[in-house]
């Protein structure tokens, strides 16, 4: 300000010479007219003797980088007298286009002159920026603006990104007063404590311009569902150059919006998976491995990895019944840093087993989809094995034993098959009624009917004594010259006459208690009794028994020995026959 | 004695299309792939045994691949056809029993004297050529017992021949029961619902109006028929017409 009080009293002193001396000229010049993005050219605006003040040309979108510079020189060469006083601009442009600097003007006594409008061209070139939200974000504000990035734009349902929030500033004095985070739907996010925000101690150019850069703040988000889910701008309220002696202006500044694709899981998740996502891995420990029933154990249970550790929940153990458990204990060890969530997360298990014996505990398995592999694993821990021996009843540890419990039941189904025989018939055919059936009722009813016939004769029979004696009589001689019959049969002549002696004499004798001695007609008749025929009989007998010892002894048969035979059969008949 | 009893069955020329050797060893290989968890196969198999051979064991297994294939209605028919052919039997009562739990309908029983299972076995007989079979020894016992008492004397023929006249008696119950039997297999008198929903009418006829709905599963009780339409009376004792079509009959 001093200079140019200065230079105007100089100009002031000067001016009669001037004043006659040299042709008036104005112009405007830039040292080339076609230059890339981030590079800079010089715009130098002349005024030549002349005195008076002109004023900024229109950049046209053009970004001062420094400047202006002004300076005044002059010259008395020979007598003539020369004077200029030019301003200079460094100028850049952010972005690659045609750019047309406008005219500027200046007030020479009582006219006004003006430069010409020059037209450059800027190129994309190495010096651009091709971040995207970078360019952006200075198209919004070239001072003051805000970035949201992502560590990735695709991930998986659970995967964890990094999101950044960067200020970037060109004024040397800036205080955040506010900003809002936008709200996260979708997302469960996760600060990553960072300390307090200060600047980076490095500028940053962007497009040319030296940006201060800020990292304001970063979050670790785990997406909880599939689809595009949106991140919504963060809007910041800066002051602005507070000085002692100024308030400061309030800036306000929005970031950009950004989409994150998030892909769901693959269908085919293995039984027990809870949403673990990330790289992991799963063991077990338990805090000793004998003691007795009754008595408390711990069983320790730790996730080890990088991934939703904070989402991973306590694994559903299948315990046997009879072991009494109580929910878990969650110990976290997790840290979160730019690199993501990391660390171990581990339950313990307050197990109390009921009954003594060999315990087999696991194996406990955890599922989780490995990011990088693209799929499902499923690391296991244990099974551990623990020996409980039978509690003492005396025992601290001894509570109160549920003595019988009722068998639980878990699920229903229907039974099974029956096994064995399906004792299976012919469709359609049935006992009853069938031809075996009937035949089976008859037969009973048949036989039974041919019972009572056999009973009916036999009844009959009891009801006539005569020809129940005859027969009987019959019966006695058939039985008694049975021997004889025989041998008549095999036509044998001494042993037919020996049997039928015998059978004689034995008949008579047991029939009238006659000894063979006394066997003659004359006691024979007396033993018969009042019968009529006594004597006929009696002679009958002996002669037959004469008959018989003659045949016996000499070889005289009186008659053939069918008929005696059939005449002692008949003498023996009427014999019986009362 | 059964395979003779079974035996005597086959005498007058009845032999089934499908011998018996083919008939176990399509259970078996049946069996097989149930317990594999092919029940679908398993239901073709078994279904082609009952196509000639019956038995409360082989529709119980039908019951079980319908039910195991989701086919309620199907399971609850099969079910009942082998309660059927061995009333009371444990196993299927059991089945029966989940099967109804997964259809709609909850008829209230109307209130009837009921010994409970036991009762129903003992009546119904292990199958159905029980009673039959204890006729026919009942019968044939009352004339052995009968003769024997002929042949004897004062009291022990008096005791001989009312053993005999009660084993007659038993004889002639157990022939009634048969029949019974016989009659509730071959002209069985309820059915299951087998579409999802059907309107169950005031008159055999479309249009007439809709006394109530019935859900695939219900049992009904099967009463007149009439073109294509058949009264049916709910275990409440409410009654309707329905299509046959929408029937299975036991």
């Amino acid at each position: 300000m001093m200079r140019r009080t200065l230079l105007l009293l100089l100009a002031g002193l000067t001016w009669p010479l001037l004043a006659a001396a040299q042709e008036i000229t104005f112009d405007a010049r830039v040292d080339r007219t076609s230059f890339e993005v981030g590079a800079s050219i010089r715009l130098t605006i002349t005024l030549a003797n002349a005195q008076g003040s002109f004023s900024n040309p229109d950049l046209g979108g053009l970004t001062v980088v420094q400047g202006p510079f002004e300076s005044s020189s002059f010259n008395y060469v020979n007598g003539r007298m020369s004077s200029t006083v030019s301003r200079t601009y460094v100028i850049t442009a952010t972005r690659p286009g045609t750019y047309t600097i406008g005219p500027a003007s200046a007030r020479v006594g009582g006219g006004t002159l003006q430069t010409q409008p020059i037209t450059v061209k800027v190129e994309k070139g190495s010096g651009a920026t091709s971040d995207r939200l970078l360019n952006e974000g200075q198209q919004r504000d070239r001072d003051l603006f805000v970035t949201i990035s992502l560590s990735k734009s695709k991930v998986h349902v659970g995967e964890q990104v990094v999101a950044t929030y960067t200020l970037f500033s060109r004024y040397p004095n800036l205080e955040l007063s506010k900003y809002d985070l936008p709200a996260l739907n979708g997302f469960w996010a996760e600060e990553i404590d960072r300390g307090e925000t200060t600047w980076e101690d490095q500028l940053r150019t962007v497009n040319g311009l030296q940006y201060r850069v800020a990292v304001l703040k970063k979050q670790l988000l785990f997406p909880q569902r599939a689809g595009t889910l949106r991140i919504e701008p963060l809007r910041i309220t800066c002051v602005v150059n507070r000085s002692f002696f100024n308030r400061g202006s309030q800036v306000e500044a929005m970031s950009n919006a950004t989409e994150l694709q998030v892909l769901p899981l693959p269908p085919n998740a293995p039984p027990g998976m809870q949403g673990a996502v990330g790289s992991f891995s799963f063991s077990g420990a338990l805090d000793r491995d004998q003691l007795r029933a009754d008595e408390a154990l711990e069983l320790t249970l730790t996730v080890n990895g990088s991934g939703n550790l904070k989402l991973i929940e306590a694994p559903a153990l299948d315990l046997p019944p009879d072991v009494e458990r109580y929910d878990p204990k969650v110990n976290d060890r997790i840290s979160i840093s730019g690199n993501g969530m990391s660390g171990s997360r581990s339950f313990t298990y307050l197990l109390i087993p009921r009954h003594a014996g060999e315990l087999v505990l696991g194996p406990f398995a955890l599922s989780f989809f490995d990011v990088q592999a693209g799929a499902y694993r499923t690391v296991q821990a244990g099974p551990f094995t623990v020996q409980v021996t039978p509690g003492s009843g005396s025992g601290q540890a001894q509570l109160s034993r549920p003595s019988k419990a009722d068998v639980e039941v878990l699920d229903t189904d229907i039974r099974f098959l029956r096994t064995g025989d399906l004792d299976l018939r012919p469709a359609g055919h049935h006992l009853l009624g069938s031809w075996a059936w009937w035949s089976g009722m008859a037969a009973p009813v048949l036989a039974f009917a041919v019972f009572l016939v056999w009973r009916r004769r036999e009844d009959q029979r009891a009801a006539d004594p005569a020809g129940r004696r005859r027969r009987e009589a019959d019966k006695v001689a058939r039985r008694r010259f049975k021997d004889a019959h025989d041998a008549l049969k095999r036509d044998a002549r001494e042993p037919f006459y020996t049997a039928m002696n015998k059978a004689l004499h034995g008949y008579l004798g047991d029939r009238f208690g006659l000894g063979a001695a006394e066997l003659n007609a004359a006691a024979l008749e007396r033993a018969l009794g009042e019968r009529p025929d006594a004597a006929a009989l009696a002679r009958q007998a002996t002669d037959l028994i004469a008959a018989c010892d003659m045949a016996r002894y000499a070889p005289l048969e009186v008659k053939p020995r069918q008929a005696m035979y059939e005449e002692a059969i008949t003498l023996v008949q009427r014999l019986e026959r009362p | 004695m059964r395979s003779i009893a079974f035996a005597l069955c086959l005498l007058p020329g009845i032999v089934p299309a499908m011998d018996r050797a083919t008939a176990d060893s399509l259970v078996a290989r049946a069996t097989a792939a149930y317990t594999q968890g092919d029940h679908a196969g398993a239901l073709a198999l078994f279904d082609s045994v009952y196509q000639h051979w019956r038995s409360a064991g082989l529709a119980y297994a039908i019951g079980n691949c319908h039910f195991k294939l989701d086919q309620v209605p199907e399971a609850i028919v099969s079910y009942e056809r082998a309660l059927l052919l061995e009333p009371g039997a444990e196993d299927v009562k059991a089945n029966l029993e989940l099967a109804r739990q997964r259809t709609m309908d909850r008829v209230n029983e109307l209130p009837t004297f009921r010994l409970g299972g036991s009762w129903d076995r003992w009546l119904g007989g292990r199958d159905v050529d029980q009673w039959a079979r204890r006729g026919l020894w009942g019968w044939s016992l009352a004339f052995v017992i009968a003769a024997l008492a002929l042949l004897s004397r004062g009291t022990l023929r008096t005791v001989g021949l009312s053993i005999a006249g009660t084993c007659i008696l038993f004889a002639l119950l157990s022939v009634g029961l048969a029949a019974r039997r016989l009659r509730a297999v071959e002209h069985p008198a309820a059915g299951i619902v087998m579409q999802p929903r059907v309107d169950v009418r005031s008159e055999p006829r479309e249009g007439a109006t809709t006394l109530f709905l019935l859900h695939s599963g219900t049992k009904v009780s099967l009463g007149a028929e009439r073109s294509g339409w058949v009264e049916v009376t709910l275990a409440n004792g409410n009654v309707g017409w329905m299509p046959a079509a929408a029937l299975q009959v036991i």
